[in-house]
């Protein structure tokens, strides 16, 4: 009997030591890159775990090179337009295709998975020559349009659509409700799980996006934070410090998303299991 | 009753209906910016010449043609199987065993190791790539706590040897992307009645077979999609391979999608082949996505 | 509810109209440059700008910070649509074949609007494609050979010793050194081969026949190039790190004897403010045993290209800037962009003694060595054979044959040239 009261806990003991070896793993990496953000470039180089008390001037000295204010309130508004733009038209489409779901519908989402499969590198050039032609170079909407509609969110969401009972949706429609009415009133609330897990997604691909923006985005006035880091690392002298203030800043965002969300996320799934 | 039925039918019919107006704006967008460009580049891989006087190849198929001659491809397709065949396994494999463990209600501070697994998604391809290029230098961090532990007498150089060049980058992939693929296992776990886990452990399952009788079916839909994606994702990988590698040593780890930006933006610009390479690996993702589909169909 | 969808669909209005918006201005009728270092030739046009808008203070220029990859990019990303891009734009030398052979309509012919004398001849040939001037040449990438005096010291060695010498001597000097101090000579990028194409034009030797075809298999002074870079490799008297960034770490935290490379590096070396008076420049070693060696070579550097958009006049106007000595005198200190004008090097700044190196006027002096550098032979292929050069030589170092592995590369880069 003590034996097996053992093993329980030494089984027990060992979920927690793995847990926390692998969070540390993940976490790690991060914190580096913040202390080295308080370091100078030998402290950095020569390996220093500790912050040190360069914080203030690394960060003069970034502010200084680079425009960092603008950079940061060009990639909230594009996150935020991307964010809100995209759940809804993402959703409302998933949402569609599995309720409303046909042949015809089948064959068109099974299309647009396909665009899945496409190589941003080869859509590129077309793509950037299409925007050229319609003077979105260097436009909000220049950076926002190619992430609006994607075929995971759509995929994320339809698959989630299938979790909706169908007795709830009958019995809207018996109540007279329109289709639009349900899926705001009845839908959105229940799936805010799957809102909670596409925002997250969403935003953090979108505020990190690197290789569109870098093509599309041409004006000092109108890049981003990831091209202001990568921009730190361009010229023939490296100062670490400074650019690990950089990542810092580029990274505190999605950091501070995350965990919002993930509050929400928590709740919604706690009122599910309620 | 005859006339109910009709009347059920032009409902359902004004439904279906109602339901394209749901995916129009989607749609289009997708038709718009993602085929439309896809079908130009699918004829300029039928093309060749300076990129602003493209002409009609002759042969039509040329590019496909030395594509079964080039180096460099070859290389570049070995080496993006190895990261598809390593690295999505080890880590979906992993996100499945996090995703178990954090599930039970049992576990304390759940949120924080969710928090600390989920974290390395919020950094920026490029930051990352930075770190991690700097931690497995030669005069890194990985290096000197190795050899401070006695495991190592001299450094390794990590990325300057094509063997450990490619651990690095599927270890650097793992880091990145296990907890992203942990987050859909997750939610989706929390959403299937834990007392079917409170039943099953009266009954005498242990944990094995609760994740191999009831998680992993129930959680199929999701595993497909999670599989279908990180293949996909492997065989458009991109970023670590710029940041992190180079593609060097000697392209021993530039990947297909790297050698495409190359051919367009590096070496003398070649848009004819470098759409076709394009067109390879979207025909490789299509084939690979078909199997999985299949797969995941036939379990059932 | 209606409400909710009424709100939902309001502000997915006013975002929609919002995304219209400029995220960035863009003007006409002045000037815009892209460059890419802020410490480096984004300081110098700030300079020049500062020193033209002097005469004409009606004229706007507008300098942005754009990366040379970037830059490269979105010339292509433009294809031959001018329109996105400025009226001028800084280009890597060795790109400057490639884009005006691939982009002829984005490049303006400046032959006859430009007067090109007294430009060192081997970086003015960079920028002419079938004989026409496509460049007004910038930064000299002359190789200069930096040494830790101190280091040489403990080992018993000046860097007279290091001077007008060839690479057995070289590495006599570094084993000898490498056992008194533990510590390589040289240090670099794995892959890069930015040395190897060093000591290759040292010797008048190119990747490319004249007739432009590749010229990698059997070509002797490339393979007793990489002889040479092999060896020392392997006797640990060049270490090869992996990244730009660790290779600027080997100086900074001075793990290295020193360096040869462009003479760009030296504003590296100048930043690290505590090993000031530690260093000296000297010419690098020559090869053994090839035709044509010399102590001299060149690596990198910059050359401003004129866009065909609206003011190309005023472009031309404004780039007459690079021909004037007091303006060279004047970037020196905060850049140490070295002229390849070469009227600019007896401007005071340059024959002024350097305290960072030991008294040695840097300046002047790599001017006079940017004299003797053999012109090279050059191709829109460049990358793409440097890159193959780069497999090939890491595949020998790692035990292939050496004959074989430029086969291999010579196969490649004619692969490419084939389309």
């Amino acid at each position: 009997m003590s034996e097996g009261t053992f093993k329980k806990y030494g089984k027990r003991t060992l979920v927690y030591v793995f847990l926390i070896l692998m969070s540390i793993i993940s976490v790690f990496p991060l914190y580096w890159c913040f202390i080295s953000s308080c370091n100078t470039t030998a402290e950095i180089l020569g390996g220093k775990m500790l912050p040190g008390s360069h914080l203030i001037e690394n960060l003069t000295n970034l502010f200084s090179q680079q425009d960092v204010l603008s950079a940061f309130k060009n990639s909230v508004i594009n996150t935020v337009l991307v964010l809100v733009l995209s759940l809804a038209i993402c959703s409302v489409a998933g949402y569609g295709f599995e309720i409303f779901h046909d042949k015809g519908k089948d064959i068109v989402m099974g299309i647009i998975m396909m665009s899945m499969m496409v190589p941003f590198v080869a859509i590129l050039v077309p793509l950037f020559q299409m925007f050229t032609k319609m003077g979105f170079v260097n436009k909000y909407i220049g950076y926002i349009l190619p992430s609006l509609s994607t075929p995971f969110l759509i995929m994320l969401f339809r698959n989630n659509a299938r979790t909706f009972p169908k007795e709830v949706l009958e019995a809207a429609r018996m109540d007279g409700l329109s289709e639009m009415g349900i899926f705001v009133r009845m839908f959105v609330p229940m799936m805010r799980p799957t809102f909670a897990a596409a925002a997250t997604i969403t935003f953090m691909n979108t505020w990190n996006a690197y290789l569109w923006p870098k093509v599309v985005l041409q004006t000092p006035a109108s890049i981003t934070m990831p091209m202001l880091v990568a921009n730190l690392l361009s010229g023939y002298v490296v100062d670490y410090g400074v650019v690990m203030a950089g990542v810092t800043i580029c990274t505190l965002p999605t950091v501070i998303v995350f965990f919002i969300l993930q509050k929400s996320f928590t709740e919604a799934v706690a009122g599910a299991v309620k | 009753m005859r006339q109910s039925s009709g009347r059920k039918l032009t409902m359902h019919k004004k439904q279906q209906l109602i339901g394209w107006f749901f995916l129009i704006p989607a749609t289009a967008l997708i038709f718009w910016l993602s085929f439309y460009p896809m079908i130009r580049a699918l004829m300029i891989s039928f093309q060749g010449g300076r990129p602003t006087a493209l002409q009609w190849s002759d042969p039509l198929t040329r590019n496909y043609q030395f594509l079964m001659k080039d180096t460099v491809f070859k290389t570049s397709l070995k080496n993006t199987f190895t990261y598809l065949i390593i690295q999505v396994p080890i880590m979906l494999v992993l996100a499945m065993i996090f995703a178990t463990l954090l599930n039970d209600h049992q576990l304390k501070f759940k949120g924080v190791f969710r928090t600390c697994i989920f974290l390395p998604c919020a950094t920026a391809l490029v930051a990352y790539s930075l770190i991690f290029r700097t931690m497995f230098a030669y005069d890194g961090m990985i290096n000197s706590v190795l050899m401070k532990i006695g495991i190592l007498n001299e450094p390794i150089n990590w990325l300057n040897n094509p063997g450990t060049a490619k651990a690095v980058i599927i270890i650097a992939l793992i880091w990145r992307w296990t907890g992203y693929n942990m987050i859909f296992y997750l939610s989706s776990m929390q959403s299937i009645d834990y007392a079917i886990y409170e039943a099953a452990r009266i009954d005498g399952a242990g944990a094995a077979t609760q994740l191999f009788k009831i998680t992993i079916p129930l959680l199929k839909p999701i595993i497909l999609v999670t599989a279908i994606m990180s293949t996909n994702g492997t065989l458009q990988l991109f970023d670590e391979s710029v940041n992190l590698t180079k593609g060097g040593p000697a392209n021993a780890t530039i990947t297909m999608s790297h050698y495409i930006y190359n051919t367009m933006f590096q070496n003398n610009p070649n848009f004819g082949y470098a759409a076709a390479m394009s067109f390879v690996i979207l025909i490789l993702v299509a084939v690979l996505s078909a199997i999985q589909m299949k797969v995941g169909d036939k379990r059932e | 509810m209606k409400k909710l969808i009424s709100m939902l669909l309001a502000l997915v209005l006013v975002l929609g109209c919002a995304a219209f918006a400029e995220a960035g201005e863009q003007a006409d009728g002045k000037l815009t440059i892209w460059c890419w270092d802020k410490t480096f030739n984004i300081a110098a046009m700030e300079k020049a700008k500062e020193m033209y808008q002097a005469d004409h203070p009606d004229v706007e220029i507008d300098i942005e910070e754009v990366l040379s990859e970037d830059i490269e990019s979105r010339v292509i990303a433009s294809n031959g649509d001018t329109s996105t891009l400025p009226d001028i734009l800084l280009v890597q030398d060795h790109s400057i074949q490639k884009f005006v052979t691939n982009y002829p309509e984005v490049y303006h012919d400046i032959t006859d609007e430009f007067d090109f004398s007294d430009f060192m001849p081997a970086k003015l040939g960079l920028s002419v494609v079938d004989g026409r001037n496509y460049g007004v040449p910038f930064d000299s990438g002359t190789v200069v050979a930096a040494w830790r005096t101190d280091y040489l010291e403990q080992a018993g060695y000046t860097v007279a010793d290091l001077t007008d010498i060839d690479w057995d001597r070289f590495l006599e000097i570094g084993r000898d050194v490498k056992e008194k101090t533990g510590m390589p000579m040289l240090s670099g990028q794995a892959g890069a081969v930015d040395t190897v194409l060093i000591m290759l034009q040292s010797c008048g030797g190119s990747m490319f026949n004249e007739d432009g075809t590749a010229n990698l298999a059997g070509n002797e002074k490339l393979k007793a190039v990489i002889d040479t870079y092999n060896t020392m490799v392997a006797e640990g008297i060049f270490i090869e790190v992996n990244s730009w960034d660790e290779y600027i770490g080997t100086l900074s935290n001075g793990s290295v004897v020193g360096t040869i490379n462009g003479c760009w590096i030296l504003s590296t070396i100048m930043s690290l403010a505590d090993q000031a008076g530690k260093w000296d420049i000297t010419n690098m070693p020559a090869m053994v045993g090839v035709d044509g060696a010399t102590n001299y070579s060149n690596n990198g550097g910059s050359t401003w290209a004129v866009v065909n958009n609206k003011d190309i006049d005023l472009a031309l106007d404004f780039l007459q800037m690079y021909r004037n000595v007091d303006f060279y005198d004047a970037i020196l200190p905060a850049t140490s962009a070295i002229a390849t004008f070469t009227p600019a090097k007896d401007a005071p700044n340059y024959t002024a003694a350097s305290d960072f190196f030991n008294g040695t006027p840097i300046f002047a002096t790599i001017v006079e060595f940017g004299d003797s550098v053999p012109a090279e032979v050059t191709s829109p292929f460049y990358y793409d054979a440097r890159g193959n050069v780069g497999t090939a030589v890491t595949n020998a170092l790692n035990g292939g044959d050496l004959d074989s592995e430029l086969q291999t590369a010579q196969d490649t880069t004619e692969f490419t040239m084939g389309f």
